[in-house]
């Protein structure tokens, strides 16, 4: 059994009246990309700053590798050990990209080469660029690097992805992907779906403080996702009917496309054997549940591009 | 050690890198030198108060008497006025107005009326006979008991005919016509060198001597000049606003992008991100010090030279600084606001801690006001070291640092910021 790496339990976060973190418990193991998926506001942020020593705790308990994030010496040792890519990451402007890494590099007794990290960023070409030069993604990049100069073992991303365009969204991705490689064990905070079923070994779904599921996507999407869905483009009313009377639940939409809601593979099997039959002559599409779907049966809402809850 | 090192070296660096930055911690201070240099320095030839002078006292063969012409060389030789002369015909009014131009200027006129030479020869004449005539009068009365009564009648006839002659000299006395512009504001100086003037041809014709002898000396062993005192001035004032407006706005940039988030989750203490900000304006002041040092003596030849308690004070004027910098980012949120608040406190100080000008010309309740700005103290400490070279002066202001410093410093240390609430 993989090692506990983050044990929290009951956590809370009160401002004022406002209950930030809502007495949430979970744990991190040793070697796995967690993500906490949900909308601005949920509580992300706050939990994985209390986690990095640098925001207290209402109530409950925090450790990480065993350190109470509490205790004043703990929180030194915590920092010694963790890598930190802050929301909103940011840099000084007119050093170079070496100089902002060999900056958070200097902040520790033990690191790697700088030269080492930037190659395993695949940033060799942008050492001596000045970062504000640098585009978002490869900001981002940077970022990570400079997380990863301690050579720690855990590794929080902080929304690592906001506000970045696709195609370097992507490349973070990849870099994620390569620290999993690496063996780090990541905490990732996200509000986009997609980038947690790619990249997360489990996600924990939060909202308004409190988390509503945890576990892999794939048992998420199992448990939550819903039904799997047979698409026939553009077979008509005729088929849907006939369909219908087969599989109760079948609907038609203005395009005449048909969709046909089937409960497990086997029944799925049947569906398409049928339409194999009818040689329908048509295109058909499978469409299997996502994360957005149990996102949407879990929290009743779905999440806008810019992080809020619709 | 390291960590403050490192937030050191990457602070500094930073800062070189950016243009506004040297423009306003270096480029700004040697520009307001250049200035300041130029205009109030005494440097470039010293200038000299322009005056009018009409002399109407003239011979038969209309020369200037001997007299008047030595009054207007005396004028001339104190090297204070750049006289321009007004001819014996014109109206000496309108003829300084239309010699200034169209521009104006102060008018300063100096009238030396007719018989100036006359009235000054009869009036020299009078108050040496009552000289003379009140000493022999003093001597009789001592000498009267030894004399017998032959003498007595002797000398009284004698005292008797020279009060007579002192009594038939006129009354007179040269005057001098001095037209000056109220709104003038050298008015007052001008008046007082020539009436000094006139005491010493007083002295001289009447063969008096001073009876009360000043002996002069400079503050200072070496012979300085106004530039002299603007350096230390111009260096305490900059070491001021790189500390109150250069901390606050780039730690509160700092802050709002998050840098000292990302720092504060690394095993860096609050206490060495503040020494290393401290460390990065101490180097930069002391540049700061160097080239404002290095373009004086270039431009103007200075002889400000600082030594170990210059660089002393300029190591805890950088902390005392740092600190309200520090203070200041630790209250305020936005950048906008810190530049604001760091301007506010930093231009008025600049200007009412005898930085530019002494503080004893200013009114009371404000020089009263300057001895609570910390930045009095520090110019002050650092005229002293730098120009004066007054130790009882550098240490008393040195230890005012000290101890702001010490309290600014910690202050700064409680207010920033290094966990989220």
């Amino acid at each position: 059994m993989a090692k506990t790496v983050v044990e929290v339990s009951s956590l809370v976060k009160q401002y004022g009246s406002l209950r930030a973190v809502d007495g949430i418990s979970f744990e991190l193991y040793e070697g796995e990309v967690f993500a906490f998926l949900g909308p601005n506001g949920a509580g992300k942020t706050t939990t994985v700053e209390i986690l990095e020593g640098i925001r207290p705790l209402t109530s409950g308990s925090a450790k990480v590798f065993g350190f109470d994030v509490t205790k004043g010496e703990d929180v030194k040792e915590i920092k010694r050990r963790i890598g930190v890519l802050t929301q909103d990451f940011s840099a000084l402007d007119k050093l170079s990209v070496k100089e902002n890494i060999d900056l958070i590099g200097g902040m520790y007794d033990k690191k790697l080469d700088t030269l080492e990290v930037i190659r395993l960023l695949d940033l060799e070409d942008k050492t001596k660029e000045k970062f504000e030069s640098l585009s978002g993604g490869l900001k981002q990049r940077v970022g990570v690097a400079a997380a990863l100069v301690n050579d720690p073992q855990l590794v929080f991303l902080d929304e690592p992805t906001t506000g970045l365009d696709p195609k370097a969204r992507r490349e973070v991705w990849s870099v994620i992907e390569n620290l999993k490689k690496l063996g780090k064990t990541v905490f990732l905070t996200t509000h986009y779906m997609e980038e947690a079923q790619v990249l997360a070994d489990r996600i924990a779904i939060i909202n308004k403080g409190k988390i509503a599921v945890i576990g892999s996507p794939q048992d998420l999407i199992s448990r939550y996702g819903g039904l799997k869905v047979l698409i026939v483009r553009k077979g008509g009313k005729k088929l849907a009917e006939t369909l219908q009377n087969k599989y109760g639940g079948t609907t038609l939409n203005h395009g005449g496309d048909v969709f046909v809601k089937v409960d497990d593979v086997k029944e799925m099997w049947q569906a398409l054997s049928t339409l194999t039959d009818m040689n329908i002559g048509k295109e058909i599409e499978i469409q299997t549940p996502t994360i957005e779907d149990v996102f949407l049966k879990v929290v009743g809402g779905r999440i806008t591009e810019e992080g809020e809850l619709k | 050690m390291m960590r403050p090192i490192a937030i050191f070296t990457a602070v500094t660096k930073n800062w070189m890198r950016s243009r506004s930055g040297l423009f306003f911690s270096i480029m700004f201070p040697v520009l307001l030198l250049l200035v300041f240099g130029a205009i109030f320095g005494g440097v470039g030839g010293a200038s000299k108060y322009g005056i009018f002078v009409q002399n109407l006292d003239r011979t038969a063969d209309e020369a200037p008497t001997e007299l008047s012409d030595a009054f207007i060389e005396a004028l001339n030789s104190t090297e204070t006025f750049a006289i321009t002369t007004i001819p014996v015909d014109a109206d000496a009014r309108s003829y300084a107005r239309d010699a200034l131009g169209p521009l104006g200027g102060n008018i300063r006129i100096l009238i030396i009326p007719e018989g100036f030479q006359d009235d000054l020869l009869n009036g020299t004449v009078k108050v040496r006979v009552g000289i003379s005539y009140g000493t022999i009068v003093t001597m009789y009365e001592f000498i009267e008991p030894y004399l017998n009564e032959t003498e007595k009648m002797a000398m009284q006839q004698g005292i008797a005919q020279m009060g007579q002659y002192n009594a038939s000299l006129p009354e007179r006395s040269a005057s001098l016509t001095l037209i000056l512009d109220p709104s003038d504001q050298s008015a007052a100086i001008v008046k007082s060198i020539v009436i000094n003037i006139a005491n010493a041809f007083n002295y001289q014709l009447i063969g008096a001597k001073s009876v009360i002898n000043f002996a002069e000396e400079q503050v200072t062993v070496r012979q300085f000049r106004g530039i002299d005192f603007y350096i230390p001035g111009i260096i305490a004032a900059f070491i001021m606003t790189n500390g109150i407006i250069g901390v606050t706005t780039n730690t509160t940039e700092f802050k709002r992008r998050g840098i000292i988030k990302r720092l504060s989750v690394t095993p860096l203490a609050k206490i060495e991100w503040i020494l290393g900000n401290v460390l990065s304006q101490t180097v930069l002041n002391l540049m700061l010090t160097a080239i404002i040092i290095v373009v004086g003596w270039l431009v103007f030849n200075v002889q400000a030279i600082p030594d170990i308690f210059s660089i002393l004070l300029i190591f805890l004027g950088s902390v005392m600084f740092s600190g309200i910098g520090m203070v200041l980012s630790g209250l305020v949120k936005d950048v906008e606001a810190a530049s604001a608040i760091g301007n506010a406190i930093a231009f008025p100080m600049m200007f009412l801690s005898g930085t530019y000008w002494p503080v004893e010309f200013m009114p009371a309740f404000l020089q009263s006001f300057a001895r609570v700005l910390p930045l009095t103290y520090f110019s002050e400490g650092l005229r002293y070291a730098m120009i004066f070279k007054y130790s009882e002066g550098i240490f008393t202001n040195m230890a005012i640092v000290s101890a702001l410093a010490a309290a600014f410093i910690i202050l700064g240390a409680l207010v920033t910021r290094w966990k989220e609430k």
